[in-house]
């Protein structure tokens, strides 16, 4: 398929198109009947709304911060099976967050930055930092001669990820028996658990947004990588300025996703696959599809979650439904599909 | 240092490069190809050939000397620049995921792109020239995967093609290929050399698939160039012994070039 101004217009129109629709239908469809209460109770009716709009828009920015980290961490790594939380980030903003929560006096929980007006939550800002610390640390761990070498880099990942997930689990355990429920809830992973407030929503979506746009900006460049640093050296690619730059955007919009929602799993993985499957893998198409399916995937497995009658503050962890849901999806089209599924690098 | 009057499309003077430890890859190396030349890179395991090609590539920084294109020092040219000049071809090269033949004859023309990278009429209809030119046009909407490794590296060329670049750097593309694609890719870039006047060196292994269709050999062994030259100059007896270490009759075919039969009873 080649790539021209006019069809990448076309589907990225379409794929906007769906995602409005997609939003809309969250905004409408939940367990109270909207329309009932518009001119009943206005008031009801105006609550309802602002924290569907909440709750939609958190799901759309987290789906697609994943979306896209889990493209560009497969590029960058040459790695069918990288995923958004690879280097650790996850393990580093989730302990910040639980940490906050369970040292913090519940009236230092949110604070207001008065100048710009805005509510942030205390949890959420230590998530992020951490999620901060933990990509400098494993960066400074798996450079050697001033070089980011992907295999060192997957290791320190790892290694940095279980030593996290020790401390959370020493912490789980240390904890109350209702701080534990919170904590086990939260690293399932669902968007209600941690109820975003408009303030960090605000500044969440600043720097997703900012992070997203470098990806669709990177993504003829992620092309390139996926032959190999030499052939994208060769073809122009200064590899080493994007590789870091690309890893550090990735990372953020990791770290960002786990402080505002959770440790969401299964949308940075399989989304990006389901769209190479339709729509192959050149990244100019790949990473902005995958914004756009990576939010309405997340949106309607957040819609499912609420949908279900069950009697728990937030719903199921929209992680667990996503993947109930789409995992058989994702094994039909695999077989179907003529896309070999990634050579081995 | 001033550049030659006609100058070379690839010309290494006095080349020295260490991995450090004392242990020099290449120490004054020097050799040219000229514009149309097709030049043939030989020697054992270890004697510096893929270093010299990375050097080439600018993926390593020389230690010592200089490589100049088309008259110009190396390092001088921005990275874009270079890759219109020059074209790199692995001996395989799979990507990581499942992209088409023909996105992968296009990425050639990234150098000559803006940054998104959208592809304008004269860049899908120079992929496609490219794809004709090393006959794989019928696999254009297939996937890599879906190619025998001999189709992969005609794609591969034709990517090098799409790139426009004059000056072709292959590192032993005929590894895994079987006799025949082998002699068909050497026979290829030696028609393009003819043809269009692109200039190729190719690291290789095989004397006489080199000796078959090159214009010149160079032969490297522990860091230097032992001879360089024509086939017929190179592959004599006596460099064969001196560079592999192991005794070969060499006969000459009737084109004059040199076949090299290694005695294999005395190994």
């Amino acid at each position: 398929m080649s790539f021209t101004v006019r069809r990448y217009f076309l589907i990225l129109a379409a794929a906007a198109v769906l995602w409005l629709a997609v939003a809309g239908f969250s905004l409408v469809v939940g367990a109270e009947n909207i329309w009932q209460l518009r001119d009943s109770q206005p008031d009801a009716f105006n609550q309802i709304l602002s924290s569907r709009l909440e709750r939609t828009l958190t799901a759309a920015l987290v789906g697609a911060a994943l979306a896209a980290s889990g493209v560009a961490f497969q590029a960058l790594l040459r790695n069918p099976l990288a995923e958004p939380y690879i280097l650790g980030v996850s393990g580093g903003a989730s302990l910040g967050v639980i940490l906050a929560t369970v040292l913090l006096p519940v009236s230092c929980l949110t604070f207001t930055i008065p100048a710009l007006g805005l509510t942030l939550s205390a949890a959420g800002l230590a998530g992020f930092l951490m999620a901060l610390v933990t990509v400098g640390a494993v960066y400074l761990i798996a450079q050697r001669h001033g070089r980011l070498d992907p295999y060192r880099l997957i290791l320190t990942g790892v290694i940095v990820n279980a030593f996290f997930g020790a401390a959370i689990m020493l912490t789980a355990a240390l904890a109350g028996d209702r701080l534990r429920n919170e904590i086990i809830y939260w690293l399932m992973g669902g968007l209600g658990s941690l109820r975003a407030r408009w303030g960090e929503l605000a500044v969440a979506a600043l720097v997703i947004l900012a992070g997203l746009a470098v990806f669709v900006y990177q993504a003829a460049g992620f092309n390139l990588l996926s032959f190999g640093e030499d052939v994208a050296a060769s073809l122009g690619l200064h590899v080493e300025r994007r590789r870091r730059s690309a890893f550090v955007v990735a990372s953020l919009l990791a770290g960002v996703s786990v402080s505002l929602a959770g440790p969401i799993g299964f949308v940075g993985l399989i989304v990006p696959h389901l769209l190479r499957m339709i729509f192959g893998s050149d990244h100019r198409l790949l990473v902005p599809l995958s914004i756009f399916g990576g939010a309405i995937f997340l949106m309607i497995g957040d819609r499912l979650v609420q949908l279900v009658p069950y009697n728990l503050v937030g719903g199921l962890p929209v992680g667990v439904v996503t993947a109930l849901c789409g995992v058989p999806f994702f094994i039909l089209l695999m077989r179907r599909s003529r896309t070999p599924q990634g050579a081995a690098p | 240092m001033t550049a030659p009057a006609a100058p070379n499309a690839l010309e290494v003077r006095d080349l020295g490069f260490t991995y450090g430890q004392g242990r020099f890859a290449l120490s004054g190396v020097n050799f040219s190809v000229a514009p149309g030349e097709f030049v043939g890179l030989l020697g054992p395991n270890g004697s510096g050939k893929s270093t010299l090609v990375k050097l080439a590539m600018r993926l390593l920084p020389p230690a010592a000397g200089e490589i100049f294109i088309d008259g110009r020092r190396a390092g001088d040219y921005r990275l874009r620049d270079y890759a219109r000049r020059v074209a790199y071809l692995p001996q395989e090269n799979r990507p990581a995921f499942a992209f088409t033949v023909l996105e992968t004859v296009l990425m050639g023309r990234s150098p000559h792109q803006g940054a998104m990278g959208f592809e304008s009429a004269a860049d899908l209809a120079r992929a496609r020239a490219a794809l004709d030119r090393v006959d794989a046009a019928a696999f254009a909407d297939l996937f890599l995967d879906e190619l025998s490794g001999g189709e992969r590296q005609r794609v591969m060329l034709a990517r090098a093609l799409a790139q426009e670049a004059r000056l072709l750097i292959l590192d032993e593309p005929a590894s895994f290929l079987d006799l025949r694609h082998q002699y068909e890719l050497y026979r290829l870039l030696r028609d393009l050399a003819r043809a269009e006047r692109r200039s190729c060196l190719c690291v290789g292994h095989d004397l006489n698939v080199a000796a078959a269709f090159c214009d010149r050999l160079v032969l490297l062994c522990a860091g230097r160039v032992v001879a360089a030259g024509p086939p017929a100059e190179v592959l004599t007896a006596a460099k064969v012994r001196e560079v592999y270490e192991i005794d070969a009759d060499v006969t000459l075919r009737p084109d004059g070039r040199p076949v090299v039969l290694p005695r294999i009873e005395q190994l």
